[in-house]
Formats: structure tokens, sequence, C-alpha cells
């Protein structure tokens, strides 16, 4: 019981605040209700098409081909391509994770990531026909040229001061090269089809003896020979 | 609009994928399911928490906070709004709009929009899921300074 409340914490709070607006504001509660279902609705359009997009470009686009585009050396032309995938996106920040992640292990560099997360977030070409409405082409123009130079920038900076491994959420990333070999084996999907959360936790487990390769749902038979 | 496109861009995609490799497709459907899962729960957290806040405190407030005293403080409590909540453009807009008219600063308005889709505070324990605490960290605070930069330069230009 202990672990699930650790495990879903924001959710624990958020049933904790809800119940106690029950209590004491029943208006408010239904107004929160209604909030959250539309942002629920407008969640699903967005994340299915997205999920499966990621898992796609998975299973269909090789390594090399998103290195030679989002890689370290994509130069000029990668952060292009970025800031487009980012401009004719749909829907909030969190729904380009994802679709960044998948990108990152598949080899794009970090201010590539950077900068598609950025754009998908803030330049967004049906949302300035909106801005312009609301708020006058001055306005909504001279942020967006303003905005855009930043978003480089940010992807610059990120590129200069993270490394692959800090992007790690195991804190016993670089452990050993032998896990990094494993991982390597392993589809980088981060599931979470086998008992671990992604596949550096799946890979540091099959290297302490912990789990062995059969335990991935990913991998075909054939690739889990050998360790 | 672009939600359409997105849903037509993965129908089709899974069609021609589903036509070329059953295998791969069905491999890539167990994907899509595992990555749907892994966040799930998360997501409709976070976004029940932000449809209590947006339920609880009035327009007013914010209203107040953007419109009234010094301009610099004014843009500092537009950002800081922006940073903690996500509203939907299409209510921020004329949020923002009917927040000009009743005298709040261009500033704190740029710099309001700016924060609010850039910076994420309630999306960032979706994001350090996927990078972890450090990427989470910069990104986000690096954000905000270039939220302000984007909001000040708009103030010297407009």
């Amino acid at each position: 019981m202990k672990k699930i409340i650790l495990k879903n914490k924001i959710l624990t709070i958020t049933l904790f605040l809800y119940l106690s607006v029950l209590i004491f504001n029943p208006t408010v509660f239904s107004k929160a209700l209604s909030i959250t279902w539309g942002f629920i609705l407008e969640m699903l359009q967005v994340m299915i098409p997205i999920m499966v997009i990621s898992s796609l470009i998975t299973v269909w686009i090789s390594r090399e081909v998103i290195m030679k585009h989002f890689g370290q050396g994509s130069g000029i032309k990668g952060k292009g391509i970025s800031l487009l995938i980012g401009a004719f996106s749909a829907g909030p920040i969190y729904a380009a994770f994802p679709m960044a992640k998948t990108l990152l292990d598949k080899g794009a560099s970090i201010g590539n990531i950077v900068i598609i997360i950025s754009s998908w977030a803030v330049i967004k070409v049906p949302m300035l026909l909106v801005e312009i409405n609301f708020l006058g082409p001055a306005f909504a123009g001279t942020r967006y040229l303003l905005t855009i130079p930043f978003i480089l920038l940010l992807g610059f900076v990120m590129d200069k001061a993270l490394k692959y491994s800090d992007l790690s959420c195991d804190k016993n990333f670089g452990i050993a090269e032998k896990t990094e070999e494993i991982y390597e084996r392993l589809p980088k999907v981060n599931c979470g089809l086998c008992a671990y959360k992604s596949c550096r936790e799946m890979a540091l487990a099959v290297y302490e003896g912990r789990a062995v390769l059969n335990e991935c749902a990913v991998l075909k038979d054939g690739e889990k020979d050998g360790i | 609009m672009t939600t359409i496109i997105l849903i037509s861009l993965a129908v089709v995609s899974f069609l021609v994928s589903a036509t070329k490799s059953k295998s791969k497709t069905l491999m890539s459907l167990k994907i899509a399911k595992g990555l749907f899962l892994s966040i799930f729960i998360q997501i409709i957290s976070v976004m029940a928490l932000i449809g209590l806040m947006l339920a609880v405190i009035p327009q007013q407030t914010i209203e107040n906070l953007l419109g009234s005293g010094n301009e610099l403080l004014s843009t500092f409590y537009g950002a800081l709004i922006g940073t903690v909540t996500i509203i939907p453009g299409f209510i921020a807009f004329p949020l923002s709009k009917s927040l000009y008219e009743s005298g709040a600063h261009l500033i704190a308005i740029a710099a309001f929009i700016t924060t609010l889709t850039m910076v994420g505070f309630a999306t960032i324990p979706i994001e350090r899921k996927y990078f972890g605490n450090k990427f989470t960290i910069y990104r986000n605070s690096l954000s905000f300074v270039f939220a302000i930069c984007i909001a000040l330069g708009m103030g010297l230009i407009l």
C-alpha cells in the first residue's frame, strides 16, 4: 500500500485535494471536474496518435537515419527540421516528450531535442493566427521573431551543458560499460512490459544477474541469444 | 485543425506499416501501449490538479496581479503565473486581451504567454520521468530566464 502511494505521489495528493474540496465546496468540485474532463478529452485526441507515431518511428526508422538528420553533426539543417516538427505539431508540451524521447534514444542530439520540445510548445502556426486575432499582428509577430532565436540559443546552451549520461534517470548510470553493451541490444523503448521501468534498468538488472533478456517483450526470439 | 492532421498522419502511417509488415506493426502497437500506460496515470493526475487550480483561483486575482503596481513586478508575476499554470491557448489569448484592455502591462502579458507555453511547472513530474532531473531543471529554468528576456525585448521594440 505504502509503495503504491509513494509511486503515485501526485495522484494521491490530487485525490486528497479533490476529496476535501468535495466536502467543503461542492461547486468548485464539479467545476474542477468539468475542466479536467476537457483536458482529458484533449489529451486522448493528441496522445494516442503521438504514441502510435513514436512507436512506428521506433520500429521502422533506423538509428543511422535519425543520427544523420538530428544528431550531433546535423548542423543548421537539423535545427531547421526540429523547429518545423515543433511548429506543425499538435498538442501541449507534454505531448512532445514521448516523441522527443524516441528521437533521443535513436541518436538525436540534446540540442535538437530541446528545440523540438520548445518550438512544440511555443511556435504553433494555428496558435499564431489566434494570437494575431486577439492581440494584433505587431504583438504576435514580434513575439515570434524574438522567440525563435531564443529557442535556438536554448538548444545550443543545453547541448553544451548536458551530456547524454546526464539524461539517464538511473542513478547507477556509468556503473559499467557492460550495462551499456546490454542496453544497446535492448529495444530502448522503455515500454515497461517487463518488470522494469526503463530499458536501462532492465540492462542493469541483466548485468547484475537479476533478469534475463528473455523477459523483454519486444525483442524477437532470435535477438535474445548470447547473454 | 492540427489535431486532425496528426490523427490522419498516425492512421495513414499505421496502415502503410500494416501493409508492409504485420509483425513489425504488431510490435509497434505493443510499444505504443506500453508508452501510453507508463505515463497515463501521471498525466491524468497533473491535469486534475491543474483543473482544480483553475476552478479555485478566480480570474480577477490574475487580473489584479498583472495589471497594477509597477511594471517590473507585474512582468515577474506574469512569468510566474505562466510558469505554474497550463491554460489552453484558446482561453489564454482572449484572457490576455481582456487583461490588456483592463490595463495590464504589455510586457507582463508577453511574459505570461511565453512562460505559459515554454515553462511547465505542472509538467515537471512528467518531463523528468522522460529525461531525468538535470535536463528538466536546466530546461525549465533557462526557458524561464529566456521568456523574461523575450518579454523585455518586446517592451523595447513595441
